[in-house]
């Protein structure tokens, strides 16, 4: 991985420290990393989102753990020790910077939201749309809704689920989620 | 053909056969319509783009339909046929509707309210909070016969769950709304 964290420019590395950190801190759902991915290689620096990932979970460890452990910028940095070597000097300064202003900020985590086991609900995003025509039917006045549910799986990373329902599925759907909130309220 | 029931039969696979599973049809339609290799091909072609015009078009009622054969066709087959196919019309509607290119579907919707009463961070709690699974399948044209099933597990608060609410009741607004109009 260390390789890989090489080809990170500065400013990116600097923003993925960031959003793991107020991750931990449940300041934000997770970490964007398909969007942050997109924003590296169309600066032109080829990296894959697998690699990305990877190397999310590895400083979102790092972080977590150097909290847990109670440790100073400069302990966190002598732990990366012999690992530390091999990274390159920007990203050593990032990870110290970043944990300087924000790692004391990471208390220890007594907190309900700290229990994912499942992927996080974050957002919705909708849209009702009417299917005109198809090569199998010139007149289909077909209505659909399509949903588009923002998710942050446990290891903080987002990722968008798209999907299509008819409007009795929908109808269903709804009638659902009002029995969900209402047994939450109950409960 | 041997029976109606076996026009019936017949006419049902051309529609449901996409142009590429025609030659084997007519390869196994062919014997019982005591009918040679090129006629079986010929006939299960014909069906199928009959079949296929009267759906895409629309074509609701039987004289539009008579009069889609050609002048010498025999006059009972013919009223045989456009029988069959008003019998079946909203059924294929239905099909065609279903099998257009989409988006993945959604197949299956479970939930579940849990009360978290305890981690390895916080030893005594009472957290409501729900489990929802969405069973979500793949473009089926994509898939042929072996559509990808996913199962999608996402775990919701209280609040998050509210927010889910709004947007679901804005869609049903719109919803509402165009019906009116």
């Amino acid at each position: 991985a260390a390789d890989k964290i090489r080809l990170i420019p500065q400013d990116f590395f600097a923003e993925l420290c960031e959003q793991i950190i107020q991750h931990l801190n449940h300041k934000i759902p997770g970490v964007n990393t398909a969007e942050l991915c997109q924003r590296i290689q169309t600066s032109g620096v080829e990296i894959n989102i697998g690699d990305l990932a990877k190397i999310a979970n590895i400083l979102s460890f790092l972080f977590s753990t150097a909290a847990r452990s109670n440790l100073s910028a400069e302990e966190l940095v002598t732990t990366l020790g012999s690992a530390g070597s091999t990274l390159p000097k920007h990203a050593v300064q990032v990870i110290r910077h970043v944990w300087d202003e924000q790692g004391k900020a990471l208390a220890a985590p007594e907190d309900a939201r700290n229990t994912a086991t499942v992927g996080q609900f974050v957002d919705m995003k909708w849209k009702l749309g009417v299917a005109m025509s198809s090569d199998t039917c010139r007149s289909l006045k077909y209505p659909y809704v399509t949903v588009t549910l923002t998710v942050a799986d446990p290891s903080g990373q987002i990722t968008d689920r798209s999907f299509e329902m008819t409007i009795p599925q929908f109808k269903n759907f709804f009638r659902q989620f009002k029995e969900m909130a209402s047994v939450l309220e109950t409960v | 053909a041997p029976s109606k029931d076996a026009v019936r039969q017949l006419c049902q696979e051309c529609f449901c056969s996409p142009p590429a599973a025609l030659g084997p049809l007519a390869r196994r339609a062919g014997p019982g319509l005591a009918a040679s290799a090129e006629e079986a091909e010929q006939l299960v072609s014909a069906l199928h783009n009959l079949t296929r015009h009267v759906v895409y078009r629309g074509l609701t009622r039987a004289e539009d339909i008579l009069c889609l054969f050609p002048e010498n066709f025999h006059q009972n087959l013919k009223n045989l046929l456009t029988k069959i196919i008003l019998e079946n019309i909203s059924v294929w509607r239905n099909e065609a509707q279903a099998s257009q290119i989409s988006l993945p579907r959604l197949v299956d919707m479970d939930w579940r309210v849990d009360i978290k009463t305890s981690s390895d961070s916080i030893v005594r709690m009472a957290v409501p909070t729900c489990l929802l699974q969405l069973k979500i399948q793949e473009d089926a044209a994509l898939c042929g016969n072996n559509p990808v099933v996913s199962a999608l597990t996402v775990e919701l608060s209280k609040e998050t769950l509210d927010t889910m609410l709004e947007g679901l009741g804005r869609i049903r607004d719109q919803l509402s709304a165009v019906a009116n109009k």
